[in-house]
């Protein structure tokens, strides 16, 4: 499935991308002089994330995994090779295991072949471990604000350490929680992962159809909202600061449900005098069909609040003005 | 008496994949108990890799070059952890066995395996007790390496050596994961046989009966 995936999107996107190896793609006009190539991926299954965000304004290019599986190195080594104009590669993907191994394995080969690569490795999900363990958390829908970060610094060709220190910088200021109402199918599995009853729902889940942290039986949405945001303001101090904030869809719920959960969360962050400086309200982050929500915040300073407000953003699905 | 040359290996390779993906669903089900349920398809997508290589091997192959050709199939078609980890394995299966013709002793084997699990334990850096693969492994192995200080015949000890596996595997249950995406379950992931440690113990039932089968 992946490969008919692969050559549909391709297609769909040939004034932005092009492919370079059975399982990558890049900007159509890689490698770019004088810029740092951002290159991103994970299993598939995700989309918008992760190859969505190729195009300009975010990352150069992206590598497809299997459903919910890491891609091996090859199409990572590919799409670095491709991105590469000599300023240097940086890799940034979720805290999985399988891409930390796979990724790894492909900056090894690349440092060999004398390419400068770094990594930034995001970890924003606060329900995935506990704040003293926060290297072994998740990275979930905040991947879609610290890209908008990483993406605008390497526009303006910064160097490549400078790229790497303001995406850790925006990981570490960013924070998600999510909650789901049905699990998912993996296509070559052809059940759902998890059964939920209808009046349950899992609270701190991730986004492969995994089970969360809890269940929970179901309850007004304000007062799931009201849960999400206690677990983001308790792990980091939002009160007085600008955010930019992601409203996520994990793939099956209505947009008319995200925008509930959107008022919910702008009155609490009005009452927390959190000024939302950036905010979207969309499916970005998905789970395939699974329904559900996560919420993401990052804290901005004037670097990052610039960053994101002066970069247009241009990619195969998805726009900035 | 089993003259394991590298064709039998490559054979028995055939014999692992197709075991592994009769298996699929059941693995995925555990899997999906506290991950995301697709063990079984990375399992099965790559040792049909591992499969296809294998049949491609020239009859007078090395065990080494049948296990480096397990290898190299693994991890192109897979990605994820277990991509990687496999590839590993069957690397070291590789490098442990090089300039042997066959490999008819019980500690061949014990050796091969743990070079396989040691490959495993070096890159996923998990350690016995966390809930992995490795869990149904190394009892394995010291059922084996056991069994080739005490000699005996070769098809047997396989055999057993993969039921001690499926039997660690199953006291898996009583592990709380350290590593992977069912960590983040803590506590919550007690009472389920863990997917790795499963398909382990399949993958060595496939050795076994390849050479059995001869």
């Amino acid at each position: 499935m992946v490969e008919e995936m692969v050559e549909g999107y391709v297609a769909a996107n040939d004034h932005i991308i092009k492919r370079v190896g059975k399982r990558s793609i890049v900007r159509a006009n890689s490698p770019i002089p004088g810029k740092v190539g951002i290159v991103v991926g994970g299993g598939s299954g995700h989309l918008p994330a992760f190859a969505g965000y190729v195009g300009k304004g975010m990352a150069d290019g992206a590598a497809f995994g299997n459903v919910f599986a890491s891609p091996p190195a090859k199409p990572v080594i590919e799409a670095t090779l491709a991105v590469n104009s000599g300023a240097g590669v940086m890799y940034t993907y979720g805290n999985y295991q399988g891409d930390c191994i796979n990724f790894d394995k492909a900056q090894d080969k690349c440092r060999e072949m004398g390419i400068k690569v770094q990594t930034v490795v995001l970890n924003d999900d606060v329900l995935s471990a506990p704040k003293d363990q926060a290297h072994k958390r998740r990275g979930i829908g905040g991947l879609f604000l610290v890209w908008h970060v990483a993406g605008a610094k390497a526009e303006q060709l910064a160097s490549l350490d400078e790229v790497v220190a303001v995406t850790a910088k925006a990981n570490a200021n960013t924070r998600t929680v999510g909650v789901g109402l049905t699990s998912c199918i993996v296509p070559a599995n052809g059940k759902p992962t998890f059964s939920l009853p209808d009046n349950e729902m899992e609270i701190g889940l991730g986004i492969h159809g995994e089970p969360g942290i809890k269940r929970v039986k179901v309850r007004p949405i304000d007062s799931v909202i009201d849960e999400i945001m206690d677990a983001i303001l308790a792990d980091l101090d939002y009160k007085g600061s600008d955010v930019a904030l992601l409203v996520n869809g994990l793939g099956g719920s209505p947009a008319e449900e995200l925008y509930v959960v959107y008022r919910r969360v702008k009155q609490i962050c009005d009452a927390n005098k959190i000024n939302i400086k950036f905010k979207h309200v969309g499916n970005q982050v998905t789970a395939l069909e699974m329904q559900g929500t996560s919420v993401s915040l990052l804290r901005l300073d004037s670097e990052m609040h610039d960053l994101i407000k002066n970069t247009t953003v241009d990619t195969c699905m998805y726009k900035k003005v | 008496m089993a003259n394991v040359t590298g064709a039998l290996v490559a054979k028995s390779l055939v014999l692992v994949a197709k075991k592994v993906e009769q298996n699929k669903d059941y693995l995925c089900e555990l899997d999906g108990e506290v991950g995301d349920g697709d063990h079984g398809v990375s399992m099965t997508i790559g040792m049909r890799a591992v499969s296809r290589a294998a049949k491609d091997l020239p009859s007078n192959c090395t065990p080494s070059e049948a296990f480096q050709s397990a290898a190299d199939a693994y991890a192109d078609e897979v990605g994820a952890t277990i991509g990687p980890l496999y590839e590993a394995a069957f690397a070291a299966a590789a490098e442990v066995v090089k300039g042997k013709q066959t490999l008819n002793e019980i500690g061949d084997w014990a050796s091969v395996y743990r070079a396989m699990a040691d490959a495993i334990q070096k890159l996923g850096k998990a350690q016995l007790g966390d809930k992995t693969l490795l869990d149904a492994f190394y009892p394995a192995i010291d059922h084996i390496q056991d069994l080739s200080t005490k000699g005996g015949n070769l098809e047997s000890a396989l055999l057993s050596t993969a039921e001690r596996a499926l039997k660690a595997a199953k006291d898996t249950r009583n592990l709380v994961p350290q590593k992977g995406r069912a960590s983040r379950l803590g506590d919550r992931a007690k009472g389920y046989q863990d997917a790795g440690a499963t398909s382990l113990a399949v993958v060595l039932k496939g050795f076994a009966d390849g050479v059995k089968k001869g």
